[in-house]
């Protein structure tokens, strides 16, 4: 039995919209058969033109007025419930691009809902719109929504849905679609409608319904909502009957909303953190590992107080913002420390084996654990509690001494308290022994940070250390955010001090180009109300894949600073594609074909200008930068967005 | 020099690190090579795209190594070029002859290496 049999909706209102359309058509079609014909015949000589035919009674009928039993307007619609459901959620915004399959809902949005709670973000790519829900979310800590084209619209969306599926972040996805075939009407509605518009997408989201009535989509939108903000957050995806959307609602006190209780995220297991606690306790040299660990702004302080609790190192893969850069013990840019660890505790890593091996990408491609053989380690973390088979994002398998499965920022306040009751003066003596040690060496990496930073300082190119120097010299005092970077670039993470929780947003995911732009300015738009000041530096080749950002940037007045780290290539390909070179022992030299943007060289800021968007560049000349730095970041604290086009080397 | 003889050099190389080459080279290690040759080759031949224009370092999969002022002697510069550890391509002798290689090291001593941080205020606030 299909979804639209089960659904028991009958064909009414019988005198519909298309149903009106429809019989306009073909009381129109009927009159001009017979003269048609008879043009049809091949022939070399030219026949008389036929005069059309007078309009018979229908379709001078149709023409004139539609019968009076086909209503012209409706006091309700589907659409309007449907936005009390958001409402209820607390839903922000509905970033968007229109699409006549969600019309019925875009329209009550508005004239229903005041667009507010949802506010629409009127985006030109549904990649935006995912994008900046991705960014959004880290930022926020609560998801928006978004609807596009359920089969069009969708397409475009799925490499956004992708990277926050692999990122881990809830971002509500809606489609529209028209489920039943009779009420399409002909050309576009039928290729842009679907059966299960879902399936596309079936891989990359955690869970994902079709409601075919509006009691229907409410339970599904509370159940959608649920799903992808319990941890292991991920995104969610709902196809929505345009009829349901547009149609009066019959019974509207019939309806319910059901009431949001958010599931307490999943806690690991007493016993099992009791025995990591003597685990860490008695380690002579333990590493905390961390990625996804915080999930809002308690997760760092939690992981401070248990790295300061056994005086441990720690190193952050910086998928969330987990633990302060200048704190004495982060060792994140020390990774050889693994070698010498005895206890290595996982915090919500995502590619753990990644993390602990060194592989080589050779002809032979090889890998050596970076850690001792008699090491123990440790995961806490909801990463192996839902798992999908085709997309290979989970990374290889990690052999492991004890798996917590938990969400370690909800688990760590009873794994600390576990510790601290373990830790007498002997271990206490030890610990603060460590601390110094780690302290000394972190101190050592900063100034080595520095003192690189130094090399090639008024190259031009700019290098990438300069940039980041200069940009943090006039930010540092102001309360800012740095919400995306390009590709492997870590001068920030080496020279800034991240302190807060909503200093750093994390990374893309997946990989997939084009998330920093518009994550970015999602996270801007979470920033905007707190008086944040947001920063971005991203790469030119993720710009191009959508720089209509930039004029939602404008359009909706989020003020954002993007820097475009404009290295002219895709470079990281650029660099895969020179060691394929020298392995065959050729053309060294021309692997610039296909990996760069030049001829021409593209010129950001005038791509800015053109969407409203101030924009200064290209930069190349490094006295030029500081200045240039002063006027972008006066115009963002007024309000606006404004883009830097910085010629830069690599990384 | 042998193969045998080469990879010694290239393990400790590797062993030392790139990372802790980076250091003034002594007077006795004076560029023999062609520097304005050196530049010209470092740049067309793409060593550039992993270490930077100016020799400042970047990162690929991981940080690759500033080369300015590098201190490792020309004979384990060149050795390391034919057979480079981990990620690094190794430029065999039909792409990069002994020559052109001598000459980037050349070249990559005539660059800046690191300066006094106290003399950079964006970097001693």
């Amino acid at each position: 039995m299909s979804k639209r049999s089960r659904s028991g909706r009958s064909d009414a209102p019988e005198a519909s919209r298309r149903n009106f359309l429809k019989g306009a058509t073909i009381a129109g079609a009927a009159a001009l058969t017979t003269p048609v014909a008879a043009n049809t015949a091949i022939s070399g000589f030219p026949e008389p033109r036929p005069k059309a035919a007078p309009p018979g009674p229908r379709l001078a009928a149709a023409d004139s007025m539609p019968p009076l039993a086909d209503p012209v307007s409706q006091t309700s619609s589907g659409g309007d419930f449907m936005v009390d459901v958001f409402k209820t959620l607390d839903i922000d915004y509905l970033a968007m691009n229109c699409a006549s399959s969600f019309r019925g809902l875009h329209e009550a949005v508005i004239n229903h809902g005041g667009n507010a709670k949802p506010e629409i973000l009127t985006c030109p790519h549904e990649e935006i719109a995912v994008h900046m829900g991705q960014g959004y979310a880290k930022m926020a800590g609560k998801p928006l929504a978004m609807i596009c084209h359920g089969v069009v619209g969708l397409q475009h969306a799925t490499m956004a849905m992708y990277n926050a599926w692999c990122d881990r972040v809830p971002v509500i996805v809606m489609g529209g679609n028209i489920i039943e075939a009779n009420k399409r009407a002909p050309g576009a509605e039928w290729p842009h409608s679907a059966i299960d518009p879902a399936a596309l997408t079936r891989d990359f989201v955690k869970w994902d319904d079709q409601p075919v009535s509006l009691q229907h989509f409410a339970e599904s939108t509370v159940r959608a909502y649920k799903i992808a903000t319990t941890p292991p957050m991920a995104p969610v995806m709902l196809s929505l009957d345009a009829e349901l959307q547009e149609n009066p609602i019959e019974n509207r006190d019939a309806l319910r909303i059901p009431k949001l209780v958010k599931a307490t995220p999943p806690q690991g297991d007493d016993a099992a953190l009791g025995e990591l606690a003597k685990m860490l306790v008695t380690a002579d040299n333990p590493v905390i590992i961390c990625d996804r660990m915080a999930r809002t702004p308690a997760g760092m302080p939690r992981l401070v107080e248990l790295a300061e609790t056994l005086q441990c190192a720690v190193i952050d893969n910086y998928g969330r913002m987990n633990f302060p850069s200048r704190h004495p013990l982060n060792q994140s840019f020390r990774r050889s420390i693994l070698g010498q660890a005895d206890v290595i505790l996982a915090l919500e890593v995502n590619d753990l084996w990644g993390t602990l091996s060194d592989f080589h990408d050779r002809i032979v491609r090889s890998a050596q654990p970076r850690y001792k053989k008699d090491a123990k380690i440790v995961t806490l973390g909801t990463r192996g509690l839902y798992l999908k088979a085709n997309y290979q994002d989970f990374g290889r398998y990690q052999e492991v001494d004890l798996d917590i499965a938990g969400d370690a920022e909800a688990s760590l306040p009873s794994l600390t308290e576990q510790v601290k009751r373990l830790v007498d003066e002997s271990r206490k003596a030890a610990f603060d022994a460590r601390g110094k040690k780690l302290a000394a060496a972190k101190l050592a990496t900063v100034e080595q940070a520095k003192s690189d930073a130094t090399i090639a300082w008024d190259a031009s190119p700019i290098t990438t250390a300069r940039l980041c120097a200069e940009l943090y010299s006039q930010i540092k005092d102001e309360d800012w955010s740095l919400a995306g970077t390009s590709i492997r670039l870590t001068w920030p993470h080496r020279l800034w001090n991240f302190d807060k929780p909503h200093r750093w947003n994390g990374a893309s995911g997946g990989g997939g180009v084009g998330y920093t732009l518009p994550a970015s300015l999602g996270a801007a738009l979470a920033n905007r109300d707190k008086g944040r000041l947001t920063v971005a530096i991203g790469g030119d080749g993720d710009f191009m894949f959508v720089p209509g950002t930039l004029w939602t940037a404008a359009h909706h007045k989020i003020p954002l600073l993007y820097i475009v780290h404009n290295n002219r290539a895709y470079h990281q390909e650029y660099m895969y594609l020179q060691a394929m070179a020298a392995r065959h022992r050729r053309g060294i030299t021309t692997t610039d074909i296909g990996t760069t943007l030049k001829d021409p060289f593209i010129d950001y800021a005038t791509i800015a200008k053109g969407f409203g968007v101030y924009g200064e560049g290209p930069i190349s000349d490094p006295g030029e930068l500081a200045p240039a730095l002063k006027r972008a970041i006066a115009m963002v604290k007024s309000g606006q967005p404004a883009l830097l086009d910085v010629v830069m080397d690599q990384r | 020099m042998t193969r045998q003889f080469w990879r010694v050099l290239g393990i400790a190389f590797i062993a030392t690190g790139f990372a802790t080459s980076m250091v003034v080279a002594r007077a006795d290690d004076e560029p023999a090579g062609d520097p304005v040759n050196g530049k010209r080759v470092y740049l067309a031949d793409g060593c550039f795209e992993c270490h930077g224009r100016a020799g400042q370092g970047g990162q690929f999969n991981y940080q690759t190594p500033a080369l300015a002022k590098t201190a490792l002697p020309v004979e384990s510069f060149v050795a390391f070029l034919r057979e480079a550890p981990n990620d690094m391509p190794s430029f065999s002798a039909s792409v990069l002859t002994d020559k052109d290689a001598a000459d980037i090291h050349a070249f990559l001593q005539t660059l800046p290496g690191p300066r006094p941080v106290k003399d950079i205020r964006q970097l001693d606030p």
